[in-house]
């Protein structure tokens, strides 16, 4: 595992940057594009700064699908299926 | 004696109106509080499945055993966690118990959910590919995680959308901590692949057609 807290980031390429990146974003406490420890980085490495930013909109925006939105279609389970359940629930339990 | 809950684990999942008193009396044999638990959250319930299953009817199947499960376990329910919280765990493990019985090796789980070549995410730092354009739409996103190999979306579902750490998904599919925050990474990095070309993205009937 890379080790964050001696990693030098202004002197780092892309791709050794890529290397952190699944640590980085694990790591919480505010938003990677917005930390100063990596300013100087993301200056040099432009693409990287639009990489974790591209990231950090998907990570966002994924949380938005945790609650299904009324006018969706397909999520939702059948009018059959409570029924269904129901009808189980009043059946014994199994041995 | 209820254990007091930790306000933490209600950030995401903060109470419904009316759903203590319902489980309360779901945990007495009411059964129409257990059909008000069941409208509560069946919607959640069933896209979870959906989203990890891909699959419409085992989804619907995975939702039916999901509350079977809760009306017999409802009594170990303490409040410790959020409701939505205990009853997503629940169904995560249903999931996973009845994708391991189809056949995913739970010993080998690290390997079988790294995908092939062809859906690995590009390596192309350096490239000059447009940047996404600062925002997603949800209807585009969830054609794009439908679209992902099953290995990554397992963890980008239950991570980014579902809200558990990575110790816990090590711990609900058998691998490291470390393997989760790779794969979750690997699925984003794809992600961002689908989401730059969402023109070739299956358009979603339901969620079932694009996920196979």
């Amino acid at each position: 595992m890379k080790d964050l807290a001696t990693a030098n980031f202004d002197k780092m390429t892309a791709a050794e940057f890529e290397e952190y990146l699944p640590e980085l974003f694990a790591m919480g406490g505010g938003k990677i594009s917005e930390n100063p420890r990596f300013a100087v980085f993301f200056k040099a490495n432009p693409y990287c700064a639009a990489l974790v930013s591209d990231l950090e909109t998907i990570a966002e925006q994924a949380r938005s699908l945790f609650e299904p939105v009324g006018d969706e279609a397909g999520l939702e389970p059948s009018d059959e299926l409570w029924p269904k359940i129901a009808s189980k629930l009043k059946e014994p339990p199994e041995e | 004696m209820q254990t007091k809950p930790n306000p933490g684990f209600f950030k995401r999942n903060p109470p419904i109106a009316g759903e203590a008193e319902a489980i309360e009396q779901a945990k007495n044999g009411d059964a129409e509080a257990f059909s008000k638990l069941y409208a509560l959250h069946k919607r959640r319930v069933y896209t979870l499945c959906l989203r990890m299953l891909g699959n419409v009817s085992e989804a619907e199947d995975m939702t039916q055993e999901a509350f079977l499960h809760l009306f017999r376990k409802l009594g170990s329910f303490r409040g410790e966690s959020a409701f939505s919280t205990w009853l997503h765990r629940l169904t995560v493990n249903l999931v996973l118990m009845h994708l391991r019985k189809k056949g995913l090796n739970l010993v080998s789980l690290e390997e079988t959910i790294n995908p092939s070549e062809d859906d690995a995410p590009k390596r192309d730092f350096g490239s000059r590919d447009p940047q996404l354009a600062g925002s997603v739409d949800r209807v585009t996103l969830e054609r794009a995680v439908a679209s992902l190999p099953p290995g990554y979306r397992m963890v980008f579902v239950l991570h980014d959308v579902e809200g558990f750490e990575h110790n816990e998904i090590a711990s609900m599919l058998e691998c490291s901590t470390g393997n989760s925050k790779s794969q979750l990474h690997k699925a984003r990095l794809k992600l961002r692949e689908l989401l730059r070309q969402p023109e070739k993205l299956a358009p979603v009937a339901g969620l079932q057609e694009v996920a196979r």
